[in-house]
């Protein structure tokens, strides 16, 4: 007993830092889609840096507290209320058995983080709590569940500067890594991948996302496959991109052109069919600098 | 002979030869665990695969420049050895027959093999694991036999059940749980491969032998399978 599902929405699932140690046993990393969002979702509780929380794709959740518990609220802003009334977001707010959470449409960014004091009492399967589909672990919410959490009360609040808070209806570009098969790309050809404007496709999800625009020509398209890494970008047969995600399989046989730097690939978390992003390159000194940084501000361990 | 590249910002990836060897999962194995007992703190994920390992390491305790550089130093006493001494054999049994063969009528015409002869040919072969991949218990078996050879079809099928056993060119696989591929389908096996069982995580390892045998129909549906 603890929030019981009124309204499913198209895709919530439960989700931590992610399944490690299980890419030699075929399975995807996983996790949160948005780790900047979900990060601060849990130091606003002073939760630890991997408690599982719900990630919602898209709103139309509505969820009933079946006991106290003080929460946060991050990432999109999916018109989030509380007994029907706008409520705030990076904001911790301690709620009341009875309350109803509900989120409706997007407004700016597509995926919101619900996180509970001390994370959601949900399964470990293979070291995570995170849900991943493809897979067959676990699976979305559905009406008339509940989600557990261990009642909480707190009347500090704690919220985040706002000048923090970002702007997902800004375009992105995201930083890539000379990594894996750069070199193999010819100048042209990099140059033409760096210098264009793509396209998010529809058929993007927690696996990929596809990228639309002009294609980029191979010498080689076919190669022994290899373990690919979070955020490497597979250039496929027909030339255009993927960006692989958390719940990528473990292995491929594409030629990949790089690897997106992490905290850029929380912002591309927040974008959507149809919206633009371009690439540049960022050297792998100052991809670490900025990661470690970012781990110790939020006590991430690893 | 060996090359580590960038592969991401707490990634490298370990290339240790540039063709498919039946010598290499074996050794590529052995190397994962020697790295795990050198730097148990630093590692966070091992992807073995047909000739490389991807190892992803803990950013925050080092740097990619000072891990390459300490694996550089274990590649370079690192003892390939040809002979693979101790590894497993997983016996696996499958039906073949044209209820859960999808595709190994329109196979038999291909090759011009009746069904006994193709039976013999897939299973009387002791497969190597060269990789587990695509998804969990996805193991990648080689190499089939060049008479039964057969590229992936045109157009994956969207869902095949799970325990369908595969065929695509050199490599033949077991679909662990339901999901789309494009494999050519020749049998079936009754045991269950999927995690609802999950112990079955570790069922397969690179380096690890398979070998399939026939059952009939009797024998699939009393293990339990499905037509």
């Amino acid at each position: 007993m603890s929030f019981k599902v009124i309204k499913s929405g198209f895709l919530a699932t439960i989700q931590d830092y992610g399944r490690f140690d299980h890419a030699k046993h075929g399975m995807s990393r996983c996790g949160v889609m948005d780790e900047h969002a979900y990060s601060w979702a849990n130091y606003l509780l002073n939760n630890a840096f991997d408690d599982a929380v719900l990630e919602i794709t898209f709103g139309a959740v509505e969820l009933e507290a079946q006991l106290d518990v003080l929460i946060v609220v991050t990432g999109a802003d999916l018109d989030f209320k509380i007994n029907h009334k706008s409520a705030a977001i990076w904001h911790s707010i301690q709620i009341h058995k009875g309350d109803t959470l509900s989120w409706n449409s997007p407004k700016s960014g597509i995926r919101t983080y619900l996180a509970v004091k001390n994370g959601f009492d949900a399964k470990v399967l293979f070291g995570s709590k995170s849900v991943n589909l493809r897979e067959h672990i676990s699976t979305k919410i559905s009406q008339g569940k509940t989600l557990d959490y261990t009642e909480s009360f707190d009347t500090r609040e704690r919220l985040i500067p706002i000048q923090y808070i970002p702007n997902y209806n800004k375009d992105i570009t995201l930083r890539l890594l000379p990594s894996y098969q750069f070199n193999e790309f010819s100048v042209s050809q990099r140059d033409l991948f760096f210098n264009q404007t793509y396209q998010i496709t529809n058929d993007s999800d927690r696996t990929g996302c596809r990228l639309q625009g002009a294609p980029i020509d191979l010498k080689q398209t076919k190669m022994i496959s290899e373990g690919m890494s979070y955020g490497s970008v597979e250039i496929t047969t027909n030339g255009l991109p993927i960006i692989l995600l958390k719940d990528a399989p473990t292995i491929g046989g594409y030629p990949k052109i790089g690897t997106v730097f992490s905290l850029d690939l929380a912002k591309l978390a927040q974008k959507q069919p149809n919206d633009h992003l371009r690439f540049e390159l960022i050297n792998i000194n100052e991809a670490q600098e900025e990661r470690v940084v970012f781990n110790q501000f939020f006590n991430i361990k690893h | 002979m060996h090359k580590i590249i960038l592969a991401g910002e707490h990634s490298l990836l370990i290339y240790f030869g540039h063709k498919i060897d039946p010598n290499l999962p074996k050794n590529i194995a052995s190397f994962s665990e020697q790295l795990i007992a050198k730097f148990p703190n630093l590692i966070i994920d091992l992807t073995p695969s047909y000739t490389s390992l991807l190892v992803s390491y803990n950013l925050n305790l080092t740097t990619y420049q000072s891990f390459a550089k300490q694996v550089e130093q274990c590649l370079n006493a690192f003892e390939y050895k040809s002979n693979h001494v101790a590894s497993t054999l997983l016996s696996i049994p499958v039906y073949y027959g044209f209820e859960t063969g999808l595709d190994l009528e329109r196979l038999l015409t291909e090759k011009q093999l009746d069904l006994n002869a193709f039976i013999d040919i897939h299973s009387s072969v002791e497969y190597l694991v060269y990789a587990i991949g695509f998804s969990p218990v996805f193991a990648f078996l080689g190499e089939v036999d060049s008479r039964i050879r057969a590229p992936r079809l045109a157009t994956p099928r969207i869902k095949i059940p799970a325990g369908y056993v595969g065929v695509a060119q050199s490599q033949t696989a077991i679909y662990p749980t339901d999901s789309s591929g494009g494999w050519n389908i020749i049998g079936r096996t009754p045991i269950d491969l999927s995690l609802n069982n999950p112990s079955n995580i570790d069922k397969f390892k690179t380096g690890d032998r398979v070998k399939f045998y026939p059952i009939n129909k009797n024998e699939y549906i009393k293990h339990g399978g499905k037509l």
